[in-house]
């Protein structure tokens, strides 16, 4: 694994450089082998040419040497001066020829060494046969006539024409072996880099396929999946294979298509809040309308039949009550609605000072004292002050709007139970009636905008916003808010805020 | 006026209204003569005609615990298929609604109570007829 990966480190680009300068090697190698197959041929052929001068030479020499006892012989038979004239041509020419000879056959010190043994059994017949026969026949012409003095210079003579013929055999033999020799490292230098080179070819095309196939069909995926990705299909991904910048190329192409898709995942869902955002707006629009028309409808109905009918005095006054009622809750309603729109809009301003929790309560509890003789109100709170950090008059409207709810929700009276007190780090208030209590069903949706709960049917006013616009308070003010209840047992409100630093 | 009272003395009307107060007006309303029975939520919305066979209901759409919408075709669809229904309602624009899930008449809140009264009279002089 840890192998494979480093393997795919190698940039693309270095493996192309790589295998192109192998393969360079290798044709430039199959051509280095061919032109020593070609110098080879050359040399052989040098070889050759010179071993025919050599012969060519050594004939010239033997004819020389022949021309000379050819003289001798001619001189001594008949004394007669113009038949020696061979011997003296020949003789004149021979130290000549003799270097010539000697200078071409001594390519090799072995050769030289015969050459100069051929030289010296000529010398050694001119020096001390043919010259001093030569004398003797000037001298004594009859003397050498004798048979000694001609098997003599027989033997001499056919002692050289074996030497000579020995040099030639040898020279022509060697000279056979080195061609030969020149030959076959030729041709198998020939074959070496006829090899080299289609090994070459079929190189070169299997690096080819490798690139083909490592580079083109890559590129052509990837064109493939941007058609796909222009056609609107944003979930394309491509396989991630292939080497180093090919490798990249994919990556940098699924990365772009995550991005693609990510932003119009996000899009989709801004639209989709946009959407619904509009959608609790108008909700919000129809629900506040529906809710107007119902004290509305008192309103109208009630004056409707005070103007129309004789009612009696009583009821008279009865219905005036209930439309003064309803006139207050459609004012309280507006009120409270724009409270709440105001706090969903993040518009209403919270003044952040430091607030004693303790005088609020204490303040808010005398208040409600006064209003209802049927409720007793027992405040319980610390001798020290219980400092938040917020705005005084919008925690007295969330403490107010938990006292009323606790007393118009027990509407036969009995005790509401506030204590504030300092828990850890946070302030808490709490409230508890012992009144109708929540049902459960309704629980869940108690802190929502117009939730009343069953309050209507018991005949308990209200516009359903208070605990709507109390929780957005406490949360403003960093808090929470929550409650505890059973049906008919009673409820307990609280709140907690953070406790105000000191100082 | 005697004539009128005794003439309608056995109707009997069933307010389903959630607001205590427009039960009230719905009274007033429809004045002297009738038997009234009230259901200020939706189980007693549907309970209460079963029990009572009343000859004239009238429904608020918004009712704690069960929609308008779900009484009235629970009405339909059980022994007051006849039942003549007036649905009052806040949303002004559910009257198309409510006609098609079997109301007889529809009146926006807020109400005139004469005109409720002459739905129900009108309501009840058909039925009467019919039977």
């Amino acid at each position: 694994m840890a192998a494979s990966s480093k393997r795919r480190s190698v940039s693309l680009s270095l493996r192309m450089v790589a295998g192109s300068a192998v393969l360079a090697l290798l044709v430039a190698a199959a051509f280095g082998v061919l032109v020593y197959a070609v110098t080879t041929l050359d040399d052989a052929t040098k070889r050759e040419r010179h071993a025919k001068a050599v012969t060519a030479q050594t004939l010239q020499l033997e004819k020389l040497v022949l021309d000379l006892d050819t003289g001798l012989r001619g001189f001594v038979l008949t004394g007669r001066n113009d038949l020696l004239r061979p011997w003296t041509t020949a003789r004149r020419a021979l130290p000549a020829r003799r270097r010539a000879f000697l200078q071409l056959a001594s390519t090799t010190p072995e050769e030289r060494r015969r050459a100069e043994g051929l030289v010296n059994s000529i010398n050694q017949y001119v020096e001390y046969y043919a010259t001093p026969v030569v004398q003797l026949a000037k001298a004594t012409p009859a003397a050498s006539r004798t048979d000694i003095v001609r098997q003599e210079g027989a033997l001499e003579l056919g002692q050289i024409r074996k030497h000579f013929a020995d040099f030639l055999g040898t020279e022509n033999a060697l000279s056979a072996a080195r061609t030969s020799a020149a030959q076959r490292r030729s041709d198998e230098a020939i074959a070496a880099a006829v090899t080299g080179l289609i090994l070459s070819a079929l190189l070169i095309t299997g690096f080819g396929l490798y690139l083909a196939r490592s580079i083109a069909r890559p590129v052509k995926e990837v064109a493939d999946g941007a058609a796909r990705l222009a056609g609107g299909d944003l979930t394309t991904r491509l396989e991630p294979h292939g080497i180093g910048e090919v490798e990249e190329l994919t990556n940098a192409f699924n990365l772009m298509a995550e991005r693609l898709e990510a932003s119009r995942r996000e899009l989709e869902e801004q639209n989709e809040r946009l959407r619904e955002s509009e959608q609790a707006k108008s909700d919000l629009v129809s629900v506040v309308a529906h809710e107007l028309r119902t004290p509305l409808a008192s309103v109208l109905g009630f004056t409707s039949v005070l103007l129309q009918r004789d009612v009696a005095a009583e009821q008279r006054r009865e219905y005036l009550e209930i439309i003064e009622a309803q006139g207050r809750r459609l004012s309280a309603l507006v009120n409270d609605f724009l409270d709440v729109q105001r706090l969903e809009e993040g518009q209403l301003s919270i003044a952040s000072e430091l607030v004693d929790v303790s005088r609020v309560v204490r303040e808010q509890s005398e208040l409600f004292a006064g209003q209802s003789p049927k409720h007793l109100l027992d405040v319980s709170l610390p001798p020290t002050p219980l400092p938040v950090r917020g705005d005084s008059n919008r925690l007295a409207q969330v403490v107010a709007n938990l006292l009323s709810n606790a007393i118009k929700y027990s509407p036969s009276g009995g005790v509401v139970r506030v204590a504030g007190k300092r828990n850890g780090t946070v302030v808490r208030v709490t409230v508890q009636d012992e009144g109708v209590g929540i049902p459960a069903e309704v629980q869940r949706e108690i802190f929502g905008k117009f939730a009343r709960g069953h309050a209507a049917e018991e005949g308990i006013e209200g516009t359903g916003l208070g605990l709507a616009i109390s929780r957005s308070l406490v949360e403003a003010h960093g808090g929470q808010i929550s409650f505890e209840s059973t049906k008919g047992r009673g409820s307990t409100f609280w709140f907690e805020l953070p406790t105000a630093s000191p100082g | 006026m005697t004539a009128q009272a005794e003439t309608t003395a056995a109707k009997t009307v069933l307010i389903c209204e959630d607001d205590s107060n427009l039960r009230t007006l719905v009274r007033l309303a429809l004045g002297e003569g009738y038997r009234f029975f009230e259901a200020p939520d939706g189980p007693s919305a549907v309970e209460l005609p079963r029990k009572l066979r009343p000859d004239l209901i009238v429904l608020d759409l918004m009712l704690p615990g069960r929609s308008g919408f779900e009484i009235l075709s629970d009405l339909r669809d059980g022994d007051n298929a006849e039942t003549p229904v007036i649905v009052i309602s806040a949303w002004a624009h559910s009257d198309e609604a409510a006609y098609a899930a079997g109301a007889n008449r529809f009146v926006a809140k807020p109400f005139d109570p004469d005109e409720l009264r002459a739905a129900a009279v009108e309501l009840l002089e058909d039925d009467g007829r019919q039977q």
